[in-house]
């Protein structure tokens, strides 16, 4: 206490008590009191009490800020939204064609050129995904132009014919000599032809990409009007169906045998023959990894003898069958032979009964009817099953079903592109909303710059759009935006009760902050009592 | 019109496409409550696992987090098993079972970072729930429980808050369809009230200061095998779900509680859901706890014309590739060739090891060196700086 007890009621009547209490105490007369302090001794006790509340202003306060307070790096939040609104970017597939027309001359094919434009524009009634013809030069050599995706092979002939190279992205055109427009048409059947055989040649692709962006919440003046039901309904399914996209895929090839037998099989060997030249044709979209494995006695989740289209779903035994995905990154694709003689209901009276179906997104299932005996499956009765797979795995990678297996492998690049953007766009929209929704959750700089790597590629894949580099972009941006989202150190315990703060720091700052607010109050006190003291004093000397 | 041509799928059966869109179907179960004395909690949940099991769910589609491991207690009078009933008909430890997280692995943090996904990548793909936009989860929670919380072990438990958050993460990023939250702890249903995430139906067992009570006690384990309202969701199932054909739906599981039966309040919540209650009570039982996928009936073999087609199409382009590679590799090694007269040391070697090798951490590697040398020099100077008052004191 900054001042020594005064002589006031409650010292006075103590004294009686300590008398009674010790007569040879209270002896000596007076009780002695404390010497009064020296005014030096209450200098230095202000002064500690300063230091301390130094120390915890400028020491403490700051270190508890900085040890409290959740590091957020800042994220280019509008920037973010925009992404996935689809404000930032506008799909545009600029598709070049290059027509080849040897025989024409240079102003006969440019004006053909102009015509079949016109017409395509006419038909067009989506921005976003658009036809530009261009003549290829005339010194190139015959085969197609690796920068355009498509090639239009003009021969003249005796009819108006179209067909495409099955082997690369040609469509070869003939036509008789006098369907070539004259200088001044304003129209020509041969244009008309032409822009009928494109349109329909990329109209699966355009209908899916506007699917794509019609579920993704692109507004609606990007995208086409009027996709029918029907289509969007099969077009769901088809996205139902594939799987998501990954660089890699694990197929996982396996034979099941109700039995002991058979208990090898040539698998190898059928691959190779059978499935790996369609592997081959999608390397540059996807890589694939393949294991296979044999399992005998094995008993299917439904035992009946004629399946229908409910049994099938539960003829795996999820239970027993050790059909786990792979321990790698890639998504395992399933394919599994069964060797058994249960049968598929036919769909009708007539119809021969199927042996196959895919089940979405995990694989597919054949059934293959062996004699009893067979010990070994060759290479040529897994020729079948292994065909069938092989068309189920464009299925599941999402390629389209109609067109030249040219055209539908650059299709299948665009829409995983496409596909890919507007992923890599709705992650970062999660992100930003996310990071607006949970004040408390960190964010640590590894975010900030993923998503930073992740809008400069969003970008060049945006303005390559339709490119093997738009793919590539798509790739890097995607993985990037999803490393940034799940960035695993912006995890932990977001929410606190206050009940909790108060039961952490009252133990704590209680104790310490008792002594220090009752120093301050005391030190206040003894100061406006000096104050006080002074200005009476100096009343006192005026009025002397 | 054309496109409808098109898109006609010939090859497949008109499938119509149903009302249940997911193609997937993921368990999460936990239990949160170790020691011998929680036995029933331990076994609430891995009846569950088997009934999901049952009805199709794979393994590798299932996360078990058991904190405890009750088959290899030593007070279990039954090595080796797990009862859930006093009767002893079915061992649910059996020997096919896959835990995913056991013991000190089940905790808060591991059950957050295991819906948001937020693992690191030395995580095996079988302790991720790796769903998507298209697949129904059903989360069983057990445990014991309290006001808007749930106890993880005995060292600490999750709010309702960060359940909520964390269901919201994994709608924000698309990583569920349909979710059903199950619970059955006492006060559950204050564990659902702070959801706010769209497409979750959640029910519990108990209301605010109500208990989860056990079911009955198995005199020669010595300890409660199952609590009540774990007890009456399993007979459902087992007696009205015996296969995934069943169309048994949500709402008849919700009906079949009673306060008779449970001895507290079971409580539903439909509001998050879209279409709400009618639409949530529609839903088949099979969806949340089976696996029933769409599948593709592929038609009769007609079109084996076709695919042999499309593979020699494929071994043709394959070759023209592999031809165009070749060219080009032999032109890049021509230039190679003409470049390794100047320069001598091949960077091949060091591409090839490039992706597998990578120093763990590269990044502030100046700032980290520059720290230790300047560690090291304060430290030296203060030495300097001590040796020398010393001296000078003498």
């Amino acid at each position: 206490m900054s001042t020594p007890p005064p002589a006031d009621s409650g010292t006075t009547s103590s004294e009686p008590n300590v008398a009674s209490a010790s007569p040879v105490a209270a002896a000596p007369a007076a009780r002695k009191e404390a010497p009064p302090e020296k005014p030096s001794d209450a200098r230095r006790r202000s002064r500690i009490i300063f230091s301390f509340w130094l120390i915890v202003l400028l020491l403490g306060l700051p270190i508890w800020w900085k040890t409290t307070t959740i590091y957020r790096a800042d994220l280019p939040l509008q920037e973010m939204l925009d992404w996935s609104d689809g404000k930032a970017c506008r799909p545009v597939f600029p598709l070049r064609i290059s027509i080849r027309a040897g025989a024409l001359q240079e102003q006969e094919a440019q004006n053909l050129l102009r015509l079949t434009q016109h017409a395509l524009d006419d038909l067009n009634d989506f921005s976003g995904h658009h036809l530009r013809l261009q003549l290829a030069p005339p010194s190139a050599t015959a085969s197609h132009d690796p920068d355009s995706v498509l090639t239009i092979r003009l021969a003249p002939g005796d009819a108006t014919t179209a067909a495409f190279d099955p082997h690369e992205p040609i469509l070869d055109i003939t036509y008789p000599p006098n369907a070539v427009p004259s200088h001044t048409a304003s129209s020509s059947p041969l244009a008309t032809y032409v822009a009928g055989q494109l349109r329909s040649a990329f109209a699966e692709e355009q209908a899916t990409i506007s699917y794509l962006l019609s579920t993704n919440s692109i507004p609606s003046d990007h995208r086409p009007q009027g996709l029918a039901p029907d289509v969007a309904q099969s077009l769901a399914k088809r996205t139902t169906r594939s799987l998501r996209y990954a660089p890699t895929y694990h197929l996982t090839l396996s034979l099941f045998a109700s039995g002991s037998l058979p208990s090898s099989w040539d698998i190898e060997r059928a691959i190779a023959d059978y499935m790996k030249p369609v592997l081959d044709v999608l390397s540059p979209i996807h890589n694939f990894t393949i294991d296979t494995q044999v399992q005998l006695y094995a008993t299917p989740g439904v035992q009946s003898q004629v399946l229908n289209k409910e049994d099938l779903s539960s003829f795996i035994n999820a239970a027993e069958w050790p059909l786990s995905p792979s321990i790698g990154g890639a998504p395992t694709i399933n394919f599994v032979i069964f060797v058994g003689n249960q049968t598929i209901a036919a769909p009708g009276p007539d119809a021969d009964p199927s042996r196959s179906w895919l089940i979405p997104q995990w694989g597919a299932v054949y059934l293959l009817p062996l004699p009893a005996d067979t010990a070994h499956v060759g290479a040529a009765t897994l020729k079948q099953p292994l065909l069938t797979f092989t068309s189920h795995l464009l299925a599941l990678t999402g390629a389209p079903r109609s067109g030249s297996l040219p055209l539908r492998l650059s299709t299948l690049a665009r829409i995983r592109s496409a596909d890919l953007l507007l992923r890599a766009s709705s992650t970062l929209g999660s992100l930003a909303r996310l990071a607006l929704a949970l004040p408390s959750i960190s964010i640590p700089p590894r975010v900030a710059d993923g998503v930073a790597t992740t809008i400069a590629h969003l970008r060049l894949a945006c303005d390559s759009l339709g490119t093997p580099d738009g793919l590539r972009h798509a790739r890097v941006a995607e993985a990037e935006a999803e490393r940034a989202f799940f960035e695993k150190s912006m995890v932990g315990q977001l929410y606190f009760p206050d009940e909790h703060k108060i039961a952490v720091y009252l133990p704590l700052l209680g104790p310490v902050a008792v002594p220090l607010i009752m120093g301050l109050l005391n030190e206040v006190k003894a100061w406006r009592r000096r104050r006080k003291e002074k200005a009476d004093e100096a009343k006192e000397k005026k009025s002397e | 019109m054309r496109l409808s041509g098109l898109f006609a799928l010939p090859a497949l059966l008109a499938a119509t496409l149903a009302a249940a869109e997911h193609t997937s179907n993921w368990a999460v179960l936990v239990c949160t409550s170790r020691f011998w004395f929680n036995y029933r909690h331990l076994a609430n949940v891995l009846s569950i696992y088997r009934t999901v099991k049952r009805l199709g769910i794979p393994d590798s589609q299932i996360i078990l987090m058991l904190p405890d491991d009750m088959a290899c207690n030593p007070r279990n009078a039954f090595p080796g098993t797990v009862y859930s009933n006093a009767d002893r008909a079915v061992d649910l430890y059996g020997d096919n079972i896959e835990v995913d997280y056991r013991g000190y692995e089940v905790t808060v943090e591991n059950f957050i970072r295991l819906l948001t996904d937020r693992v690191g990548d030395e995580m095996p793909r079988s302790k991720r729930l790796l769903t998507d936009e298209r697949s129904n989860i059903l989360v069983y929670m057990t445990g014991h429980g309290g006001n808007e919380f749930l106890k993880f072990q005995d060292a600490e438990e999750i709010g309702a808050f960060d359940l909520a958050d964390a269901f919201e993460q994994m709608w924000e990023k698309k990583r569920y369809h349909e979710i059903l939250f199950m619970i059955d702890t006492c006060q559950a249903n204050t564990m659902y009230s702070k959801l706010y995430s769209p497409n979750i139906v959640a029910t519990g067992s108990s209301e605010l200061d109500q208990s989860s009570y056990s079911h009955h006690a198995d005199n020669d384990i010595g300890v409660a095998v199952i609590d009540r309202y774990t007890y009456y969701n399993l007979e459902f199932l087992e007696t009205e779900v015996r296969d995934t054909s069943s169309k048994k739906t949500l709402g008849d599981l919700f009906d079949s509680y009673s306060y008779e039966k449970i001895h507290s309040n079971a409580g539903v919540r439909y509001d998050l859901f879209r279409g709400g209650a009618e639409a949530a009570r529609k839903r088949l039982v099979t969806d949340f706890f089976g696996n029933v996928q769409n599948v593709e009936v592929d038609g009769a073999r007609n079109s084996t014309a076709l695919e042999e087609e499309l593979l020699s199409l494929s071994r043709t382009i394959a070759a023209l590739h592999k031809k165009a590679d070749e060219e080009e590799a032999a032109a890049e090694a021509e230039r190679r060739a003409k470049g390794a007269k100047q320069t001598p040391a091949g960077p091949g070697s060091k591409g090839a090891a490039g992706p597998f090798v990578k120093p763990l951490t590269e990044e502030n590697w100046l700032t980290k060196k520059l720290l230790g040398a300047a560690a090291v020099a304060g430290c030296t100077l203060l030495w300097g700086l001590g040796s020398f008052l010393e001296g000078s004191g003498k």
